[in-house]
Formats: C-alpha cells, structure tokens, sequence
C-alpha cells in the first residue's frame, strides 16, 4: 500500500471517529434528514405491500361481505349505546371530582398514524410510522392501539418518526399487576430468550408475588416531580404467562396485548387535549 | 467516467438494498434472522475499484447503514454514528488485497468475502450492543442471526456478478471480468 493511500486511510479514520463523538441531538438531525430522504421510498413500498395484502384480502365473497357488514353494524349500535353511557358517566365523574377537589387527569390527543416499515436490524425492535414533527410528533411520546400499548418514539423526521416497540430489550415501562400490589419494570427479553421473540419479562416483582397466568399488566405512569413519565398509567401491557421467584425477586413472563409482528395501524400520544 | 458510472450505480444499489431490506420480514424459519445485502454489495464495489473509490464506498456505505439503524435509548445513542465507516474501511483494504484474484476471474473471492463481511459485521454489531446493555452472551439464535444472513449474502452475491458482467458491455464493450476498471497487463 502506497503512503498516500495509508495517510488516506487514516483521514477517513479520524473523520468517523469525529463523526462518532457528535451528540445524540446531532445524530437524531442526522438521522432525522435520512429518514426524509428515504421516507418517499418507504411509502411507495408500503403501499404496494398493502395493496398486495389487500388483494388476498379483497377476495370475499357476497356472503362473507354481507356478514361482515351485519356484524360492523351492530357493533356500531353497541359503540354508539356504551358512547352514551359513558358520557354520562363522564358528566357525574366530572361533578363528583369538582365536589372533592380532585385534579383532573388530563385526557390525551390521540395522533393515528401508519407503520410504514419495520427495521431490517437484528438486533433492535423498531417501526417506522408516517407522522412527524409537522404532525406534532415529540420523541418519547407513547404509541398505543385500541388493544394496549406498542412503544414509544425515538427520532422524530418532517413527516416520519422511528418508534422503539416495547418488546425491544432497551424499552423499559413501569408497570402494575391487575389484581395484586405488585409493581416492576416491564421490557422485552433479550434474543433468543423464550420461545416467542415478542414475549416481555416482568422484573423486580416481589418473590411471593405468586401471580396467575392470564393477570393484566398495565402502565404505572410514573411521575418525577412535577412532570409525569412517558408513559401515562392504566394502559394495558399484557397478561402474565408464568411468574417464577428468584433469588432476589420475582420474574413474570408477559405476552403483549397487542401482536407486534403483525401491528399496521398506531395512535401516537402527542398530548392532552 | 465508466469508473463514476460504476461506482453511483453501485451507491444506488446500496441505498436501495437499504431501503428494501425493510420490506423483507423476518426468516421465521431461520429463527427471526434477517436478509442483509449492504455488505455483499460493497465488498462488490471494494474488488473492482480503485483505492480511493473503495473508500469513498466506504465513507457512504457506512454512513448509510449507520442512519437506517441508528437506535436511541433513554437519550443516549446505542452505536456511534462513524463506527460501520470504519468496519468497511477494514473491509475495504482486506478486499482490496484478493482483488488480484477476483479479477483474474476468481468470482468465488467476492462470495467468500459476501459471508465473511455480512457476519463480522453482524457480530460486531451485537457485541457492541451486548457491552451497553447487559454484558455479553451467546446462544443458538443470536449465532443464527449472524451466520444466516451471512449464508443468503454469499449465496446471492454470484447473481450481483452475474448482473454485472451482463450490463458491463453496454457501459464500455465486451469485457471479462473487468466490471468498473481496466486492469493493467
């Protein structure tokens, strides 16, 4: 090798050891300009995907159809007759609150949004959604469905943002049993652990927590200080698939609420309303 | 100019390849492992080019997977942006050693490369993120994760050569062997 082709080497040595020592905010620009750079393509291919599933899907017959319709139409009646109990109840929770002084909790702005395509890493647990800062995306706003909980946002693009799934090992949630007073940090286990990659662990149980499979996880929603976490509490996780004591605490396997593999449609938490 | 033709054909391909691995799910049957074609494609570029495009490829090439797997935890960034420039600069100048051979016609060279590169750089990606968070282990998936894509990467990469060879004499006229550069006799 020449001497220029080693003072070369060396240049470009130094130059990726100079762009390594830039700050997360510098990085996040960065990736956040490579993510609108690319975000056309991965809507284009998004959308050929759903095209090409939505054809197996569009061939129904009449009957199945007309069923489908039916059953979308009583549903509606029943949404709309549970909607009007609730806003009652809404109305009296609103009085008796006002009556004892409570705070209220603030109600949040759901964004929806589209997974547009899902990290080709093996190492890491992320989607890409197709709403951004121009949408009123922040990072670590949580990304929920109807069913419960699927992350949080990282980096924010224009129009795109990369949301970290709660099945990734790196994403910790405070969490909450349903039924018991036990409480511990729920994050995905790491690769290879389990039989189902997307199943979570439930650390820092107490040892004679003795949870039953099929309990409910939900979000703890802590605060620090003034403000709260990311994630508000009360919403759903998953359900207890085994526990076991260790030596030091408890440990409960938890199936996610919502199935992450196959998850298209998100809401992003971008705020109380 | 065959060499600038070479070398931004070579820069789409990447930034496609990077842009349609998303796309490509998961290998159930391979226990979750993914396709990963970026390394392949440049070691491609590494065996036929000059020293100096090699590293430009490198710079790029680098930069890119870097941005489409950039993962931030609680504020901190999981890998440097910077550290793949520096692994295919590594590859660079290893492939830049056997290009003698490839372009001698040893078009096995580039396959052996495709599987070597694709599972260092996996490897080194998961002992990186193994060290920020719980400290290192090993098992059956994780060893999965790194040799299969490695595997599909070798195994595809004699199509790229065959592509190339194909589309090379409408670029600069009949050719052997000879994808980006004339080799001197």
């Amino acid at each position: 090798m020449s001497r220029l082709n080693v003072v070369l080497v060396i240049m470009v040595i130094i130059g990726a050891v100079i762009i390594s020592s830039f700050g997360t905010t510098a990085m996040q620009r960065l990736q956040a300009g490579f993510l609108s750079v690319i975000s056309p393509f991965l809507k284009t291919g998004s959308a050929v995907q759903r095209q090409i599933g939505a054809m197996g899907e569009g061939l129904q017959t009449l009957d199945q159809l007309e069923r489908e319709n039916e059953q979308l139409k009583a549903e509606n009646k029943e949404l709309r007759a549970s909607n009007q109990i609730y806003r009652d109840l809404e109305a009296e929770n609103g009085k008796l609150r006002s009556a004892l002084e409570y705070r209220k909790r603030s109600i949040f702005k759901l964004l929806p949004a589209r997974i547009i395509s899902r990290d080709a890493s093996a190492w890491w647990s992320t989607v890409r959604i197709n709403r951004g800062f121009e949408d009123g995306v922040e990072s670590d706003q949580p990304v929920l469905t109807d069913v419960g909980l699927v992350g949080k946002t990282t980096t924010v693009a224009k129009n795109e943002s990369i949301v970290l799934l709660i099945s990734d090992e790196s994403c910790k949630v405070a969490s909450k049993v349903e039924g018991s007073n036990e409480r511990g940090i729920l994050s995905g286990r790491r690769i290879g652990e389990g039989e189902v990659p997307t199943e979570m662990q439930l650390n820092f149980l107490s040892k004679k927590a003795n949870l039953q499979p099929g309990q409910k996880v939900y979000t703890e929603g802590v605060t620090k200080g003034t403000s709260t976490g990311v994630f508000p509490s009360g919403i759903f996780l998953g359900t207890v698939k085994s526990f076991q004591a260790r030596p030091l605490d408890g440990q409960a396997i938890v199936e996610p609420a919502v199935d992450l593999s196959t998850v298209e449609d998100v809401f992003v938490v971008v705020g109380a309303q | 100019m065959r060499l600038a033709i070479g070398w931004f054909s070579l820069a789409v391909a990447i930034f496609l390849t990077i842009v349609i691995q998303e796309f490509i799910p998961p290998l159930r049957f391979l226990h979750g492992a993914r396709v990963f074609l970026v390394p392949m494609l440049f070691c491609y570029g590494a065996l036929s080019m000059p020293f100096w495009a090699m590293l430009l490829m490198a710079i790029y090439t680098g930069l890119l997977t870097d941005l489409a797997h950039l993962n931030v935890v609680n504020g901190h960034v999981e890998i440097a942006l910077g550290w793949s420039i520096v692994v295919f600069v590594f590859f660079g100048l290893f492939a830049h050693g056997l290009q003698p051979a490839f372009v001698r016609g040893r078009w096995w060279v580039h396959v052996l490369l495709s599987l070597v590169c694709t599972c260092v750089f996996l490897a080194l990606q998961f002992v990186m993120i193994s060290f920020r968070r719980q400290g290192i282990f090993f098992n059956e998936i994780v060893a999965w994760r790194i040799l299969a894509p490695g595997v599909i990467a070798a195994g595809l990469a004699p199509l790229v050569h065959l592509a190339v060879l194909k589309i090379a004499p409408y670029v600069h006229g009949p050719t052997r062997l000879r994808p980006f550069r004339r080799i001197r006799q």
